[in-house]
């Protein structure tokens, strides 16, 4: 066997030069503590290209900030982020559904809360553009999920100052603040998707927006019983750490094992969302022994009733005092399918509202424009 | 070799070009009326009150008045920003004891500086970078305010009033005040 040198196919760089770019974007605190990739303007050009937005389009506005995301900004951010300019209208659709949701605009990205962006996309835009939706759902390796996400993260630190310790004052803030994005693994859901559920065709490429808080799996592969696996996601839902107002919202990730557990059993996502609704409910004496059995008057943030500035919660002059719900309305819980059909692990990801919760805890936005 | 590029800015800052001049400074307070801007955080109402008395008792500053806003997490609307403006000489906000809240309290001052009010916002020290980040995006790197320290939420009336005697010397430093 021979052995054939690649020494003509490597390329050489100057790499000085490449350090000083690399530290350049360091120096001007233009990163996340990742190293980003230098924008000129032909770069720029290309992802410009990959739109029919006029590059002073504006996406999305924190009037407080006094600062405004337009399509050219995205596109730099994207670019710096490790885009491809065919993720760009990807990028662009996401600005939009965040710019739909009340709580960004309302400096929640500010907050200690600690809250992030994450988006869900449907379509067959998952398959262009590589996105992942199978295995390892959450985690790392896939540059579209990795490098759109990150877009929105670089543009909130870059454009609208959100950098930690001055602007941003999470206590300790979340990793999807690097990057969450994820597919839908409609392929291999019992189900319709997320987008469809919604009102869009099955071809149409949805990306839909979540402010989420945190991803907690659930490690289940014990059952085919629905109303055991339900239960054993309904325990994370009505967790009361993750009680700040009166209620909460969810979207549960199911692993396509866990889906059908529910399709065999033939509960569809109505029937899972009633069920969670109905049943996910803490005691009085519970929120008592962790101290949030009342409402704060003005904040309505969750705190003892013994507290000078208490009120008493809803449930408190319902039939059922001691029996106190975690969720609003059945849709504040949200269903999807993603993950690989190879055992039975899914994940609540715990959304931020405020009480009440909008019905629809998430905005959607289509990529290439309104339906 | 390949053209030269220059790298381009991330930010979209060097677009901006915003108004970062400070109100006329009064001098003396003698005779001015107080705007009080409670931005609904546990403790703030007594802090601002608690000021004002000193203002009105060592100063001879005119009658005080208190509003509220909506939600703390953003700047007061127009309309009660305009009110205030209209009803007011100087301007008192607190108390920006969290991460949203003190971005917008600094931001309600940086407004009324710009409508011409000399105003003093308030943080709590535990967030006084995220204030000074709010100023520097809002174009007014300069903007001054001060902070009591953190907490404020936890604290007793005593407290409350002991953190009001000790800003008294920067709240009258911010507002050019040259009289003792």
């Amino acid at each position: 066997m021979t052995m054939t040198l690649l020494t003509d196919e490597v390329p050489t760089v100057d790499a000085d030069r490449v350090r000083e770019l690399v530290e350049y974007y360091y120096e001007n605190d233009w990163t996340d503590g990742l190293p980003v990739v230098p924008v000129t303007e032909t770069l720029l050009e290309e992802f410009l290209a990959a739109t029919d937005r006029a590059p002073d389009d504006v996406l999305f506005t924190i009037s407080h900030l006094n600062r405004s995301m337009t399509v050219r900004l995205a596109a730099i951010n994207a670019a710096m982020a490790g885009c491809r300019a065919d993720y760009f209208p990807t990028v662009i659709a996401a600005w939009e559904a965040i710019a739909k949701e009340p709580h960004p605009a309302r400096g929640i990205w500010q907050s200690t809360t600690g809250t992030a962006p994450m988006l869900v996309v449907n379509g067959p835009v998952r398959e262009r553009i590589g996105l992942n939706g199978r295995g390892n759902v959450f985690g790392s390796g896939f540059r579209a999920n990795a490098t759109i996400g990150r877009a929105i993260r670089l543009g909130c630190i870059n454009v609208f100052g959100l950098h930690p310790h001055k602007l941003d004052q999470a206590t300790q803030g979340t990793p999807a603040k690097f990057s969450a994005c994820i597919a839908e693994n409609e392929e291999q859901s019992p189900w319709e998707p997320l987008h469809v559920e919604h009102g869009f065709a099955p071809g149409d490429d949805v990306v839909t927006a979540f402010v989420i808080r945190s991803v907690v799996h659930i490690e289940a592969r014990h059952t085919q019983e629905p109303e055991q696996l339900a239960r054993d996601l309904i325990d994370t839902i009505a967790r009361t750490g993750a009680l700040i107002h009166e209620y909460t919202s969810a979207l549960l990730v199911l692993t396509p094992e866990h889906a059908q557990v529910f399709a065999q059993a033939g509960w569809s996502k109505d029937d899972l969302r009633t069920y969670v609704f109905e049943n996910a409910r803490r005691t009085r004496a519970e929120l008592a022994a962790v101290g949030k059995d009342a409402l704060s008057h003005k904040t309505r943030w969750r705190l003892p009733s013994t507290h000078p500035d208490s009120m008493p919660d809803t449930a408190s002059a319902s039939d059922e005092p001691d029996a106190v719900a975690s969720l609003h309305n059945p849709s504040s819980v949200q269903i999807m399918v993603a993950g690989a059909d190879n055992a039975g692990v899914s994940a609540v990801v715990e959304i931020f509202t405020l009480n009440p919760p909008r019905e629809i805890p998430f905005s959607q936005s289509r990529i290439g424009g309104e339906r | 070799m390949a053209p030269q590029e220059a790298l381009l800015d991330p930010t979209g800052m060097s677009a901006g070009a915003d108004d970062g001049t400070l109100a006329a400074r009064p001098v003396s307070l003698r005779g001015l009326r107080v705007g009080l801007l409670d931005n609904t955080k546990p403790n703030a109402t007594m802090l601002l009150e608690e000021i004002a008395a000193i203002l009105q008792r060592d100063h001879a500053a005119g009658e005080a008045t208190l509003y509220t806003k909506d939600y703390f997490g953003t700047p007061l609307s127009e309309p009660l920003r305009e009110r205030i403006a209209a009803e007011n000489d100087i301007v008192i906000t607190a108390v920006g004891d969290c991460g949203s809240c003190s971005a917008a309290t600094v931001a309600d001052g940086i407004m009324f500086e710009r409508a011409g009010v000399p105003t003093v916002s308030i943080t709590s020290d535990s967030f006084f970078m995220s204030g000074r980040a709010m100023a520097s995006v809002q174009g007014f790197p300069g903007f001054e305010f001060t902070a009591v320290a953190h907490p404020m939420a936890s604290l007793t009336e005593t407290e409350v009033r002991e953190r009001a005697a000790a800003v008294m010397p920067e709240v009258l430093r911010i507002l050019g005040v040259e009289e003792g």
